[in-house]
This record gives structure tokens, C-alpha cells and sequence, in this order.
């Protein structure tokens, strides 16, 4: 086997305006704390061997973020799951773990799509949301200017929704489920989903509640059972 | 925290600075203990996080059951400006309760260009400025740190103040606060009881005198009973000293976010410039085997990636080469690795630090902190070009590029020559670097030369502060003549130089002007993008105080000195015969090797150096 373990974890409101570098540092002291047997890379500086999936936005929620560490020998996935989750602070926390096999792909090689719940909360805009959902399927393409390190460019992010559902009001604000592009070739950014669909998405409590591959109209998580959603 | 700020939170650079919850933060039910401390830092949460002391601190008051501590630090400019606008005051991380709701709030003085933002604090907090406008509900304001031994500057805005280590008088202030409340004192018999503390200054209990021509005469306890001179704290048994088990592991990236471990305090070295040198005596060394079991406990709890053998100067240290040797045998293997702050090369050979930095080959430093042999030896930084040589050629034998040259310009007696001495040696350094360079890259050498700021306690405390445009012709002399592409010069700001020079050896006068300045807006004076001189010139223009004579006027040594209350253990007459001399270019030896200097601290502190050398040799 690859001595590579892949586990789901959580990143919860204790944790949430962390940056993706905070969470790595943090992610890798918890290990240390734990004494897990993480390997390292070869070369000057040795680094332990991490990888993550694509960052999560500051501020956002998750209960689908994914990891793969590799280590010195093979671990039991439940066992590391265990101890793991006795060191992480709260709001870190691994929901599955399983052990990798030698040939499969890297995590993020393995991911173009996430699904995102957003809550708006005290606001009463289903309506809106569904109209304006409606009127986006009409729509061949909606363009966005994205700023960047490199300056700013228009973008085309209309392909880069694919499906809104489960828009409902209730005791806590408008809630729905969004399925979006992620990654390096399709990617949503929250504030363009949020130009989308008429909401400000600093004023949202978002969560990514899965990360898949998607192909055709099929999405395959990273972990689990392979089969699509 | 405060959930009011949560929402704010998506509008704010680095919003983790806000949030709490790191690993190890101290949560203590609020009804569960009689006395509430918050911890301030007079800057923002990724300098202050790195800061030793109240390390020490939070773990001592949260380690007692009837008290607890709690962090607030600065928020940067953007989370003020937010906080204003929602009206939301300055609250403390853990609770998010509100400043006012401590029974002490205490400040920390690392530096004099922190000043503003104590203020700037306590008006986030809603709490008065000055102590004589707080209410009997108000918390009490405390200070403490190397800032502390001149704190006149801010004197009207501190209820009290705590000179010299924290560790033991710490809980003597908890317990009398404590007693207080069950006696239900009124906040002046409070302060009547801490003023009667060793080590306790209660400022408000003391009346400066000044001349007519304004200078500054004396300074008179208003009331039977008070010392008229506050003798600084010192631990009775640096060994024994409790030592944090855990550290509040932060989320952000922050200043010193590794494990700290003290092996020392204090320094006999007996730079003339140097104030830690001198209030921080004597010279103790703490036992490696205590060492690294305070270590293996922080790395298991913590995680850190680092261990910092922190100091004044960790390479005197006596057993730094085993204790170095043996932290690393220990945590190689777990990717954990040791470092030294700054690598500095005045003390340790260059085989340490190629132990230290294997594999990768990044800076190394070496303060040699004036140009010539003459002018090394007034400043007493014994250290020789031949020194400098060995070390340089060696290190770029062993396969570094780059050298860090730190100087100081504006020094006592510094005549020309010895600025040529620092272009000279940047040439030197470099040109020993081609000879020896064994690396693929080009020789690099880095040149920082600083303002030289007198400090209170020191040799040079008389010596008035080149004026600034004799810094600014200085500091062109040497842009001029180090143009070369691998060399490359900085130089901090003459202003904050300036500025740093006019509190260090101010007094009480100065309230005023800080509190108008405040008012301008300045804040975060140490910050170069938030330095603003020009209201600092109009702060002293608009209350009518002068700067220059603060900063730039030699004081006669028989004059008083607005600090000379303040006591760090060092006899007058030990500064007066060093500033003399210093005069004649006498170097002063090292008390730890050598004969006692007389500096006074041993004898009136009843305490010692102490060498773990000559531990194990009992």
C-alpha cells in the first residue's frame, strides 16, 4: 500500500476566518502533538508530506475539506482517525479516513466541483433567489471582472454554476444548495456566486458541504463510496 | 471573544487575530474568581503573541485558582475604524468582556514608540487617559518591563507600576487586591498598600520639581511612608522560577511562534549603550537539565516546529554547545529544529552555527555596532577586526553568501574616521568573502546601521542625541560610499530615532504632548507606514514643549535626572566612572569572567551572578 492516508475533515466557526496557510500549520502541529509517524520529503529543507485540497475561502465553512498525509509506515486509518482528532483544536475534526492506494491520483487532481450551502441569515429572499436562478438557466453566459494578483480581467462565470436547489425561507433566513466549479480551470469564487444570484456573499454564512469530480453530469467524492452523487 | 465583532470579522485584514480560540487559551468562569487581570500589548496581536513575558504571566495568574488573565492587544487601523463605526469598545480576547470589567489592566513598555497606543487602547476601552479621571469602579491601570525604568512620560496615565521581574511580586499584587475587595478598600488604600510593595511604584504619590528654567529638579513623595526611591523586583532563584508548561498556540503567523525556551537572564557584557544590559542584572544562567525538561514538556503540548533558545545573548550562554548539541540529537528526527534568535557571531564560533543552520545556509549576523577598534572600545562592545575576520572567513568558508553588519551611528566621540570604519569594513567583509566563498553564490553583505538613542541607566545617559540633520549627513555619508550592488544599506528613519530619544529620557511633561499626538491620530509609531512626524511636530508645537531639549542636550552628570528614583540596582557613581571611560576609550571588563565592575547590583539587590559552569563543578 501507499502508507498515504486520506480522511474528510471539518472546518467549523471556531476555525473559520483562518487562512489556508494558518490551517496548514495548524494541521501539521496537531500532528506533531499527536506523534504520528508523517514522512518527509527529501532535499535541503524536508518538509512533511501534506497535501490539502483546493483552499476554502476565509471566512467560509466546511464539512467536507479533504487531506492526504503520507507516512513513515502503514497506519490504521481508524487509529490514526483517533488519535488525530484527540490533538486538533475544536473545530477541526475528521469525519472518515481511508487508506489510499499506490496508484491513485493526487487529491487535487481528483477534484473540479464543490457543493455549497448558503445561508442568509434574517433574510427573506427565496423568491429572489429562485427567480433569479431561473433566469440564469436562460442565460448563456454572465460576465464578472475578477480581480487578481495580476491585475483584473472579465470572465465569463456563467458555466461555472451548475445547480441551484432546496431554495428555501425558514426560522433562520433563506437557505439553498449550489454545485460550482472548483479548482484551476472552472472556478467560482464566492463573490461572483454571489453576483450571480443577487446576494452579498460577506453577509452569508457559507459552508462547502462536498468537493467531487464531476464528469458529465455525474460528481465522484474523493473518499467513500465512488459512486456519483 | 466578542460576538459583536464577529460580523466585522469579513471586513478586516488577518480576521484570525481576533477570534480566540487558539489552542491552550485560558477560559475561566468569571464568577469562579475574585480577581481579573487582562494582559494588554500596546501593538497588534502578531507582535504581541511573541512576547515572553506575558507568556510567564498568563500562565502564573491562570495557574491560581482564584484568579484569572485574560490577552488584548492593539487591532490594526482597519478593525479601529470598524469597531468605531458599530461603537463596539476594545474587549479582551477569551471573554470578550470589555476592558472595564478587569479589576487590572496591565501594559507592557517594550519600547518608547508604543506610547501612543497604551493611550490609543484605553480610549478603544472607553477608559479615562489619566489616572486622576478614573472612577473607584475603574480597573487599575498597570505597567511593566525594560520601559518601566524611566516611566515618568507616563506617569499620569498609570496607577501603578512594577519595576523589575514580575514572577513573585506579581502574586503579592493579587493578594492585596484580593484582600481589598473582601475589606471593600477604597482604590486609594488599595494603592497605599501596593505603593508599600518592593519593587511597586505608585506614581500619583509623587510630585516632580522643576526649576524655573524649566529643567527638572527632583521628585518628591507626597506622603508619609512612600520610598523615595523604588529598588527594582529580582527572582530569588532563576532556577526554580516556574516556567509556562503550555503556550497559547496562535492561528496567524505571528512574531516569535516557536518554543521559547530562557536560558538566561541578564547580561554582564557592559555595552555602554545598551539598557537590557544594565537593568536586566545580574547575570543568571538557567540549569540545561531544567531546560530541557521545560522544553520537552512545550514542544509535546504545543506542536512547534522550533525551539528558540532565547536571551540577552544566548551564545555566552556557558554550556551552549552540548545544550544546542543535545536539543538537537533529541528533536531531529521529529522535525523539530533549534534555533538561536538572530545568529549572532559576536559570542559563538562559526562551527555552532553551522550545526544550527544545516543544510540551508541563510543569514548570519554580526553587530560589531561601531567602524573603529578606538570607538569599539568607548561603546565597551569588545569585539576585534581580527574577531570579525575569523568569523567572516569562516562563514564563508562553510558555504554562506550573506552577512548582516549591524552598526550604530551618532555615538559618542564619532569623528569621521569612524564612519569610514563602517564603509571599510562592509569592504572588508566583502572582499574576505570572495577570497574564502566556497558557495556558488555571490557574496552579499547587508549593512543596518541604526541612530544611536540614549537611554536612561546606561554610560551614556548624559550624552545628548546627534541632532537630525546631523544623522540624516551621516547617514548619506555612508549611502554615498557603500554603492556597491552587493551591499546593501538600510537605516531606520532619524524621526523615530528622534522620537524614541525624547521619551526615553523624558518626563512627566511629556503627557501632554503624547496625549495631543494621540488626539492627531498617531498610533503605531513603530510601524514606518503609520509613522506620521509631522504630527508629532505639531504635538509639540501645539503644547509648547520642545523636543530638542530632551533629546539633543548632554546633561551635566551632577545634574538630576528625571529617573533617578527608578531603580535598577546600578550605582550612579558605577555610570559616572564608565561615561568617563568611555571618554577615554577604556574598555570596562566582563564581571562573569573577571573582576567585579562595581556596578552596585550585586551588593544592593543581595543577589549574584550566576554560571551553571560552576554548578556542575560543585
Amino acid at each position: 500500500m501507499s502508507n498515504v492516508i486520506r480522511f474528510q475533515f471539518t472546518k467549523g466557526p471556531e476555525v473559520r476566518f483562518l487562512s489556508h496557510l494558518d490551517m496548514v500549520r495548524t494541521l501539521e502541529r496537531a500532528v506533531r502533538r499527536a506523534r504520528l509517524p508523517i514522512a518527509y520529503s527529501e532535499g535541503f529543507t524536508p518538509r512533511p508530506i501534506m497535501s490539502y485540497s483546493y483552499a476554502l475561502p476565509v471566512g467560509v465553512l466546511s464539512e467536507a475539506e479533504y487531506g492526504d498525509f503520507g507516512f513513515a509506515l502503514a497506519l490504521d486509518p481508524e487509529a490514526f482517525m483517533t488519535a488525530y482528532n484527540e490533538q486538533l483544536p475544536e473545530g477541526f475534526r475528521v469525519l472518515r479516513a481511508e487508506e489510499l492506494a499506490e496508484d491513485a491520483p493526487a487529491l487535487q487532481s481528483t477534484i473540479n466541483a464543490a457543493r455549497w450551502r448558503v445561508v442568509l441569515p434574517d433574510q427573506d429572499v427565496a423568491q429572489e433567489i429562485k427567480a433569479r436562478w431561473e433566469e440564469l438557466q436562460g442565460l448563456d453566459s454572465f460576465v464578472v471582472r475578477r480581480e487578481t494578483k495580476k491585475g483584473s480581467r472579465e470572465i465569463d462565470v456563467r458555466p461555472f454554476l451548475f445547480q441551484v436547489e432546496g431554495i428555501v425561507h425558514d426560522s433562520t433566513g433563506t437557505c439553498f444548495e449550489c454545485l460550482c466549479g472548483l479548482g484551476n480551470e472552472a472556478n467560482l469564487r464566492m463573490d461572483e456566486l454571489g453576483a450571480l444570484l443577487g446576494f452579498s456573499h460577506l453577509e452569508a454564512l457559507i459552508t462547502r458541504i462536498g468537493q467531487f469530480r464531476r464528469v458529465g453530469n455525474s460528481y465522484f467524492p474523493p473518499l467513500g463510496s465512488r459512486d456519483s452523487l | 471573544m466578542d460576538k459583536r465583532l464577529i460580523p466585522l470579522l469579513p471586513l478586516v485584514s488577518k480576521p484570525a487575530r481576533y477570534t480566540n480560540h487558539e489552542l491552550h487559551a485560558k477560559h475561566k468562569n468569571w464568577t469562579d474568581v475574585a480577581v481579573k487581570v487582562a494582559l494588554a500589548f500596546p501593538d497588534i496581536y502578531d507582535v504581541g503573541m511573541g512576547h515572553l513575558g506575558f507568556k510567564i504571566l498568563y500562565a502564573l495568574i491562570n495557574g491560581r485558582k482564584d484568579a484569572l488573565a485574560e490577552r488584548v492587544y492593539a487591532p490594526w487601523v482597519d478593525m479601529q475604524t470598524q469597531m468605531e463605526e458599530a461603537s463596539i469598545p476594545l474587549t479582551a480576547l477569551e471573554s470578550g468582556q470589555e476592558l472595564g470589567a478587569f479589576d487590572l489592566v496591565g501594559f507592557t513598555l517594550q519600547h518608547e514608540l508604543s506610547y501612543t497606543n497604551i493611550l490609543k487602547m484605553l480610549d478603544l476601552a472607553q477608559i479615562p487617559r489619566r489616572s486622576s479621571q478614573r472612577s473607584q469602579k475603574m480597573p487599575l491601570i498597570m505597567a511593566g518591563g525594560p520601559s518601566a525604568f524611566n516611566v515618568e512620560p507616563l506617569a499620569d496615565f498609570l496607577d501603578f507600576v512594577v519595576l523589575g521581574e514580575g514572577e513573585e511580586v506579581i502574586h503579592e499584587i493579587l493578594d492585596l487586591v484580593i484582600d481589598s475587595q473582601a475589606q471593600n478598600l477604597e482604590k486609594d488604600e488599595l494603592l497605599q498598600k501596593l505603593a508599600g510593595l518592593d519593587g511597586i511604584y505608585v506614581p500619583s504619590y509623587y510630585q516632580p520639581i522643576y526649576s524655573a528654567d524649566g529643567r527638572f529638579q527632583r521628585i518628591e513623595p507626597l506622603r508619609q511612608g512612600i520610598p523615595p526611591k523604588i529598588e527594582k523586583r529580582v527572582v530569588q532563584d532563576f532556577n526554580r522560577l516556574p516556567y509556562p508548561e503550555e503556550f497559547v498556540v496562535p492561528y496567524v503567523e505571528v512574531i516569535h511562534d516557536r518554543v521559547i525556551a530562557e536560558v538566561m537572564r541578564g547580561c554582564t557584557r557592559g555595552c555602554r549603550f545598551c539598557q537590557a544590559g544594565m537593568v536586566y542584572r545580574p547575570l543568571r544562567e538557567r540549569d540545561p537539565e531544567v531546560l530541557k525538561e521545560q522544553i520537552a514538556r512545550l514542544v509535546e503540548n504545543t506542536g512547534y516546529e522550533e525551539i528558540s533558545l532565547s536571551s540577552l545573548s544566548s551564545g555566552d550562554y556557558s554550556q551552549i554547545g552540548p545544550l544546542v548539541r543535545d536539543l538537537m540529537a533529541e528533536y531531529q528526527g521529529c522535525g523539530v529544529s533549534v534555533s538561536l534568535p538572530s545568529l549572532r557571531l559576536d559570542s559563538f564560533g562559526i562551527g555552532l552555527a553551522q550545526e544550527i543552520q544545516k543544510g540551508r545556509k541563510t543569514g548570519l549576523t554580526f553587530a560589531p555596532e561601531a567602524g573603529t577598534q578606538r570607538l569599539r572600545n568607548v561603546i565597551n562592545k569588545n569585539v576585534t577586526d581580527e574577531d570579525l575576520k575569523e568569523v567572516v572567513q569562516g562563514a564563508f568558508a562553510a558555504g554562506w553568501s550573506r552577512i548582516k553588519l549591524y552598526f550604530m551611528i551618532g555615538l559618542p566621540t564619532e569623528t569621521e574616521e569612524d564612519l569610514e570604519g563602517i564603509v571599510d569594513l562592509a569592504y572588508k567583509v566583502l572582499a574576505w568573502g570572495k577570497e574564502a566563498r566556497s558557495a556558488k553564490r555571490r557574496p552579499e553583505v547587508s549593512v543596518s546601521v541604526a541612530s544611536f538613542v540614549p537611554k536612561p541607566h546606561t554610560p551614556f545617559q548624559w550624552m545628548g542625541q546627534d541632532s537630525m540633520k546631523t544623522l540624516r549627513a551621516k547617514q548619506r555619508f555612508l549611502k554615498e560610499r557603500l554603492n556597491d550592488r552587493a551591499i546593501q544599506f538600510s537605516y531606520p528613519r532619524v524621526e523615530e530615532s528622534f522620537l524614541e530619544a525624547v521619551f526615553a529620557r523624558g518626563d512627566r511633561r511629556l503627557a501632554e504632548v503624547l496625549e495631543r499626538a494621540v488626539d492627531l491620530g498617531c498610533q503605531f509609531d513603530s510601524w514606518t507606514d503609520c509613522f506620521r512626524f509631522e504630527r508629532w511636530e505639531q504635538a509639540f508645537r501645539d503644547t509648547g514643549i520642545d523636543p530638542h531639549l530632551y533629546a539633543g542636550r548632554t546633561r551635566d552628570v551632577l545634574e538630576p535626572l528625571p529617573w533617578e528614583h527608578l531603580s535598577a540596582g546600578i550605582d550612579g557613581r558605577f555610570l559616572r566612572r564608565e561615561w568617563e571611560l568611555a571618554k577615554t576609550g577604556t574598555p570596562t571588563l566582563d564581571c562573569r569572567w573577571d573582576d567585579c565592575t562595581g556596578c552596585g547590583v550585586c551588593p544592593e539587590l543581595q543577589v549574584a551572578n550566576v554560571l551553571v559552569k560552576e554548578k556542575s563543578s560543585e
